[in-house]
């Protein structure tokens, strides 16, 4: 599932008209919009900082991020250079001068993002006037948003992609939301393609049957620690591709599950790993 | 590098440069091999290598690199998990911390958070410290310890630094642990005895299984080989010793080949040590591969380190040892032990 950031409206347009997303009418504190088969959720945060990583918490928390297969997105306009979209690499907050780094484990270039589309971005607390470093890209939003997601998302499953709507404007008045509509439309496809390829990452196999893992632990009596152990036998008979099921039936067939008392159920475990072994 | 659906950056695509180090002649020569990657200027590594909840399985397949200068200690007393051989000053160092091979059982997955491959660039600083403790005693180090440094001599050129700084120091003797099939490295370094090169060997479904990226048992013979023709001391590490189900007949075989291809007369000495790692480690090893029968293994905690159940343990260790003990004089045979 994705789980995507946007500052405003304009910028979020049209992802939202693309994946067709359906705003939620329930009483949410921030704008939120879903996709019918329910593998994306964009919320908007409003700009700034603050507003943003509010908004990022909410989200991931609201919604339950899972962080072995989920992926959080920030897309928005920024300041820069040169007209683009951009992968980010490090985000420098200025106000407090911290500086956080994606993990940039993705090949991307598949989706129109080489290695050369990568940038440096600083969060700024407002609209920049002119660029103090022209290789650099200024926005307001991603470190506040790197900062609370960093709480419940590794650092590769944070996607940053800004792209250029100006160079600085000496009046913020001048970056309107049909010109922030515009650019966010130019590059919709990119956007796209990386959604639909990070979606087809495959998911982690569940680990072990909990259903049958827990009715054991009941059926043999045990404590916690034993729990434990039982727990880990089940672990080490997936991954060497040993038959749990079959060994726990032959125990039952054997009148050995149920068993009688804690005691009992120690010994139980005992004869499933002499098994395993 | 793949998964069956999406793909990864290439190993070392994204290289991070502390600022303080940019201009050091080791970051410009090795940033002068990797003209694709892209250079992320930083302020501190452990900015980059410390964050928090990075996934070290999909790191080894893709890691970045981070050039660093160490400002804190590099050279360590040796840890207690560790054998010590018999020398009486045994210390560790860290000139680069993480390996570009990929062993399951790796106790740097369970030490680091990251597996991006760290280097320091400033090793004289390293050469300082060793000289101050030879100042004081004879000195033994490991200078291979949490990484495969042979694996990255192409990049630092540290294995040669180490021998050349080792050949001038005579009270100093080096143990370089390796997994590695590189024979070159003997031709280029000067042959001194203090120079102990130190391979671990590993019956070939262990390395098939578990040891990927190095090299293969034939290779590691070859190479350990060539190090005792041009003069250099070999131990051979039995260490960590694997369970298989038919783990018996493995290492009977594996001692059979290495018989067969290795004068063991002329082998300085061998280690013998069961896989054995902190519980604490363990606990990170399983998270990060819950489908390795390695680390699923329901293993015993003793006194907080995870090893194989005693019996096992000791029938592994006395087969290794009777194996061997017909071909090496007990004297050169260390067993694990702590
Ligand atoms: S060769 Fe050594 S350092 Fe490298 S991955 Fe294997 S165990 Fe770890």
């Amino acid at each position: 599932m994705f789980y995507i950031v946007c500052a405003l409206a304009a910028e979020a347009r049209p992802l939202i008209s693309a994946l067709s997303l359906r705003k939620d009418d329930h009483a949410c504190p921030y704008d939120t919009y879903f996709s019918e088969d329910s593998t994306c959720v964009l919320v908007l945060s409003g700009m700034g900082n603050v507003a943003a990583s509010s908004a990022a918490s909410y989200l991931l928390t609201r919604f339950g991020f899972r962080p072995d297969r989920d992926f959080l997105l920030n897309f928005g306009s920024c300041a820069g250079s040169i007209p683009g979209l951009y992968l980010i690499h490090k985000i420098t907050d200025e106000v407090t001068g911290r500086v956080f780094y994606p993990d940039m484990l993705y090949d991307l270039s598949s989706c129109g993002l080489p290695l050369s589309s990568e940038k440096a971005l600083v969060t700024v607390p407002k609209v920049i006037s002119s660029l103090p470093d022209p290789d650099l890209l200024y926005e307001m939003e991603a470190s506040g948003i790197f900062q609370a997601a960093s709480r419940f998302c590794p650092p590769h499953r944070m996607i940053f992609l800004k792209y250029v709507s100006d160079s600085g404007e000496e009046d913020p008045k001048n970056i309107t939301s049909a010109l922030l509509t515009e650019r966010a439309m130019e590059q919709l496809p990119h956007v796209l393609s990386v959604l639909e390829y990070l979606g087809k990452e495959e998911c982690p196999e569940e680990l072990i049957d909990e259903d049958l893992y827990i009715s054991t632990c009941l059926g043999l009596r045990l404590s916690e620690t034993m729990r434990h152990e039982l727990r880990q036998l089940f672990f080490y008979a997936k991954a060497s591709g040993q038959d749990i099921e079959s060994i726990l039936s032959g125990l039952a067939s054997e009148e050995k599950i149920p068993a009688r008392s804690k005691k009992e159920g120690k010994e139980v475990i005992n004869v499933i790993r002499d098994r395993l072994l | 590098m793949s998964s069956a659906t999406v793909s990864y950056n290439f190993p070392f695509s994204h290289i991070y440069v502390e600022k303080k180090v940019l201009g050091h002649p080791r970051t410009k020569a090795i940033l002068s091999r990797f003209s694709k990657s892209r250079v992320i200027k930083i302020d501190h590594y452990k900015d980059v290598f410390n964050r928090p909840r990075q996934s070290f399985r999909l790191q080894k397949d893709s890691p970045s690199l981070i050039l660093a200068g160490n400002t804190g200690a590099s050279v360590f007393h040796g840890s207690p998990v560790c054998q010590d051989f018999g020398y009486e000053n045994f210390y560790y160092t860290s000139s680069c911390r993480n390996c570009i091979f990929d062993c399951e059982y790796c106790f740097l997955r369970g030490m680091y958070g990251s597996a991006d491959v760290v280097v320091f660039v400033n090793l004289e600083d390293a050469f300082s410290e060793v000289e101050d403790l030879l100042s004081k005693h004879p000195v033994y180090l490991c200078v291979s310890f949490d990484t495969d440094l042979i694996a990255l001599e192409n990049l630092t050129g540290y294995v040669s630094a180490w021998a050349e700084f080792t050949k001038g120091h005579p009270d100093l003797t080096i143990e370089i642990r390796t997994k590695s099939f590189r024979k070159d490295i003997f031709q280029k370094i000067p042959s001194c005895d203090r120079v102990i090169f130190a391979y671990t060997i590993s019956p070939k479904e262990v390395i098939g299984r578990f040891e990927k990226r190095t090299a293969t048992l034939a290779e590691r013979l070859s190479a350990a080989s060539c190090a005792m023709e041009k003069g250099f001391p070999v131990r051979l590490c039995f260490d960590p010793v694997i369970y298989l189900p038919d783990w018996k007949k493995a290492y009977t075989e594996l001692i059979e080949e290495v018989k067969g291809s290795i004068d063991l007369s002329r082998i300085k000495d061998v280690s013998i040590g069961t896989f054995r790692i902190s519980s604490e480690y363990m606990k990170k090893l399983r998270k990060d591969l819950p489908g390795s029968s390695l680390c699923q293994f329901p293993f015993e905690n003793h006194n907080g380190v995870m090893e194989y159940p005693d019996n096992l343990r000791n029938d592994m260790e006395c087969t290794l040892v009777t194996l061997l003990q017909s071909s090496i004089s007990q004297e050169k045979i260390f067993l694990a032990t702590f």
